[in-house]
């Protein structure tokens, strides 16, 4: 639990319930929560101005993906993971790893640990 | 002639009673003295020389006498007189009218009552007609002799037994024996073992009833040759008939039976590939329009075969297909009378199982440079299998043009180089072009560079490993459309297994392709929506369980939810996933909790929402109705709710307003910890909406209201 004490982790997530869901997970595992955001303007103002160390990104925000905010988290050197049900990344992040829907806590923790690893 | 009485002068009779005699005579006579003058001469002696009778007595015979026998006769005479002895001549003396004439005379001397050597007297008679015979008789003979000598033909004579007796040089040649070598033997020694038998009884019958045959037999020559002879043999008889020999006239045929026999072989060869290709033959004399059938004839028209071979023109015309019979008869019958050959094919029904079968006949006339009478040949053959195989294959044809002329799918044929040689009228209607457009065209005129690439691959790839090839290709219509043809392809070859062109056969699946693309999308879409709802159902779950000490309440408000998510997927699904009512989704969400009662109040626009606001906004009034069955309004037999909502306009901007108000429940008391519910309204219909939802817990009753842009779709 300590290992994630105050990493901060964007959730950018258009289903409220399962956004919820994501932040009950990433609290349980001891981290703390920026958002969720449901829209693209909104991630896109989070993944600018908060302080992050990692995100988790749904790739489809009510018909807008979630592109431009993975680009500019990369720009940032922020570490991040797409969680999608479509099983494949979009065109141009494949080195971006996945989180397929539905998950489970133990998928977001090793998933927050790749992001870590990789970004050391 | 008689020996000259002895002499007297006088003569014993008187003068004139001699002359009386000699002159009556037909032979001439003369008397001569011993000075060789003569004393008398007879009339035929004068009407010979045609002299006056003085001239006559003085007349120098050696004046007449053929210059040829001149020599001779004066010798002959000059001895003959000296011999004293009677003497006879013969020559050829010319007469009065230069006739040469041969005469045979006979002189003797005369003598006196004393014995002396008065003369002589002479008697001539002319023999011209018996000598002309006879030596026209040893012509003959001189001539029969040469020719028999020197004929082509042997000659041979044997006795009664057999014994040759005489044989002359040719037979000598073709027997192979010389002549002293045969003479002795008999003429069955020489004669081929095998004739023996068949010449024997032949040789005894000439001799016993004289009756002449010719046969053709073998000799054994002496080196063991053999030599074939065609012998005309005939009795010889003596004058009072009896025979004592047989005469033979031996010819060479050997040469002749070769060839016969080449020809025999040539013609059982002929016989037996013309039966063996199971040809059959027929032939026709046509002066007397008989003829024989090839044994297969009959075997080919059903009926049993004759030992005389015989077979009439009506009797194969029986046996022609009555439709075909008037057709066959006119075309046999003008080869005869023209000679023109003829072909022809017809039925016939067998005799014997009145089976039909197909023959195919040629015939023709032959007519000899010679007086011999034309014939007429004919041979058959059965060619059912072949007709049948060829209605087959026009039959087969005639399936296949249908197909090619009806097929949906497109059939193509092109040369080595892509230059199309056929389409069937499929591919006309597909692209909108004329055949004439397309036959002879390239079929880089119909594609663009990247998939006439792909068609030459395929075709190289054929060209190196043979095979078919099946292949996607983009194609142009007239009118520009891409058309997508899944085409299969293969080299035709030629006897040998070269190819010659290629045939394909195609089909647009263009539409096919497109219903693909989009159920793959469909699927795809499927998937998500799938992973979606299951990861808000994991979410639903999460929520449900958390900080829940007692489980039924847990299962209870899990099950209640996803009844209420499922609620809200069959009006989306009823829906096509389309935007749906919002009156519909939150009467759906709140119909379980007494609505029918009429303890619900619903109040709004019809305005429609997308499927995903649809289902927070349905989880959301789930949560409201659920909290007030448990705590508020609905919790009590006169407890209200009342949903009403709204566009409205702020800032220039359409809004939607929306609000639940609780009336007629307990009093309400705030409560001190937040659950899923709470949360769900307030932050994740609040997301969802990307507007605010404000919850207050007004002791008259709860009051939900939504205040949010109007969400797309519902403009």
């Amino acid at each position: 639990m300590s290992e994630y004490a105050g990493l901060r982790v964007l959730v950018v997530e258009d289903e409220p319930v399962v956004a919820m869901c994501l932040e009950d997970i990433l609290e349980s595992l001891g981290c703390e929560t920026v958002g969720p955001a449901g829209r693209l303007a909104e991630g896109l103002a989070l993944a600018e101005r908060e302080d992050i160390g990692a995100a988790i990104l749904d790739i489809n925000l009510a018909g807008e993906r979630s592109t431009p905010i993975a680009e500019a988290l990369l720009r940032r050197g922020v570490p991040i993971a797409f969680a999608s049900g479509y099983g494949a990344v979009p065109e141009g992040f494949e080195t971006v790893p996945l989180i397929e829907k539905p998950y489970r806590e133990a998928d977001i923790d090793a998933a927050l640990r790749g992001l870590l690893n990789g970004a050391e | 002639m008689s020996e000259a009485e002895p002499g007297h002068e006088p003569l014993p009779v008187g003068e004139d009673e001699f002359r009386m005699i000699a002159d009556s005579a037909p032979v001439v006579v003369w008397v001569t003295r011993l000075d060789r003058t003569r004393s008398f001469i007879n009339r035929a002696y004068l009407a010979f020389l045609d002299v006056p009778y003085d001239e006559a007595l003085v007349f120098d015979w050696r004046r007449v006498i053929h210059p040829d026998d001149a020599a001779r006769l004066i010798a002959q005479s000059i001895a003959g007189e000296a011999s004293m002895d009677t003497f006879d001549l013969e020559g050829r003396y010319r007469n009065a009218k230069g006739e040469w004439r041969w005469l045979h005379s006979t002189s003797s001397p005369r003598r006196d009552t004393q014995g002396r050597h008065i003369g002589f007297i002479g008697v001539a008679h002319d023999i011209t007609e018996a000598k002309e015979a006879e030596l026209s008789l040893r012509d003959s003979e001189a001539q029969l002799s040469a020719f028999i000598s020197q004929s082509t033909a042997g000659f041979a004579q044997v006795d009664l037994e057999g014994r040759f007796v005489l044989v002359n040089e040719r037979f000598c040649e073709i027997a192979g024996w010389s002549r002293d070598e045969l003479m002795g033997m008999r003429m069955l020694d020489i004669t081929h073992p095998d004739d023996r038998a068949r010449n024997l009884p032949l040789f005894d019958r000439a001799v016993a009833e004289g009756t002449s045959y010719t046969h053709e037999k073998r000799y054994i020559r002496k080196d063991g040759g053999i030599v074939w002879v065609n012998n005309s043999v005939s009795v010889i008889r003596r004058p009072d008939g009896e025979p004592f020999g047989v005469l033979s006239v031996t010819l060479d045929v050997t040469q002749r039976r070769e060839a016969e026999a080449q020809m025999r072989k040539s013609e059982e060869s002929l016989r037996l590939a013309t039966e063996s290709a199971g040809m059959a033959s027929w032939e026709l004399d046509l002066e007397t329009m008989q003829g024989e059938w090839s044994a297969n004839r009959f075997d080919l028209l059903g009926m049993p075969r004759r030992d005389d071979g015989r077979g009439s023109i009506d009797e194969w015309l029986e046996r022609v297909h009555p439709d075909d019979r008037e057709s066959v008869r006119a075309a046999a019958q003008r080869c005869f009378d023209t000679g023109e050959p003829y072909t022809i094919e017809y039925r016939v029904c067998r005799a014997d199982t009145n089976e039909e079968r197909w023959l195919q006949s040629h015939g023709s006339r032959i007519d000899y440079s010679d007086d011999r009478p034309s014939r007429f040949v004919g041979v058959s053959f059965d060619v059912t299998d072949r007709k049948r195989a060829e209605d087959e294959l026009r039959a087969s044809e005639a399936r296949f043009r249908t197909i090619f002329e009806q097929a949906n799918d497109f059939l193509i044929t092109t040369t080595l180089d892509q230059k199309i040689t056929s389409v069937n009228p499929a591919v006309l209607a597909a692209l909108g072009y004329s055949e004439d457009e397309i036959v002879g065209a390239s079929i880089a005129d119909f594609m663009a560079p990247d998939q006439l690439a792909l068609a030459l691959d395929a075709f190289n790839q054929k060209m190196r490993e043979g095979g078919s090839t099946r292949l996607t290709v983009t194609v142009r219509a007239r009118d520009g459309r891409a058309l997508i043809w899944e085409i299969n392809s293969r080299l035709t070859t030629d006897a040998d297994g070269k190819p010659t062109g290629l045939h394909a056969i195609g089909r647009d699946v263009t539409e096919a392709r497109r219903a693909e693309a989009h159920l793959r999308l469909l699927v795809d879409e499927l998937n998500h929506r799938v992973k979606n709802t299951l990861a808000i159902v994991q979410g639903i779950a999460q929520q449900s369980f958390k900080g829940v000490t007692d489980p039924a309440i847990a299962r209870n408000a899990f099950e209640g939810r996803l009844a209420a998510l499922s609620e809200a997927h069959n009006l989306l699904t009823r829906e096509h996933w389309g935007a749906v009512s919002m009156a519909q989704i939150i009467g759906d969400a709140v119909a379980p909790h007494g609505r029918d009662a009429g303890r619900l109040e619903l109040d709004g626009p019809d305005l429609p929402l997308l499927p995903k606001t649809a289902i927070s906004l349905a989880l959301a009034i789930h949560e409201l109705a659920t909290n007030a069955v448990k705590h508020g309004a609905l919790s009590q037999p006169d407890g209200r709710v009342r949903i009403h909502w709204a566009k409205t306009e702020a800032e220039g901007r359409a809004r939607l307003l929306l609000v639940w108000e609780e009336r007629g429940g307990p009093e309400v008391i705030t409560p001190t910890r937040r659950g899923f519910g709470t949360r769900m309204i307030e932050r994740g219909l609040a997301a969802e909406l990307s507007g605010t939802v404000r919850i207050e817990f007004r002791p008259q009753g709860l009051v939900c209201t939504v205040d949010a842009p109007l969400p797309e779709g519902a403009e």
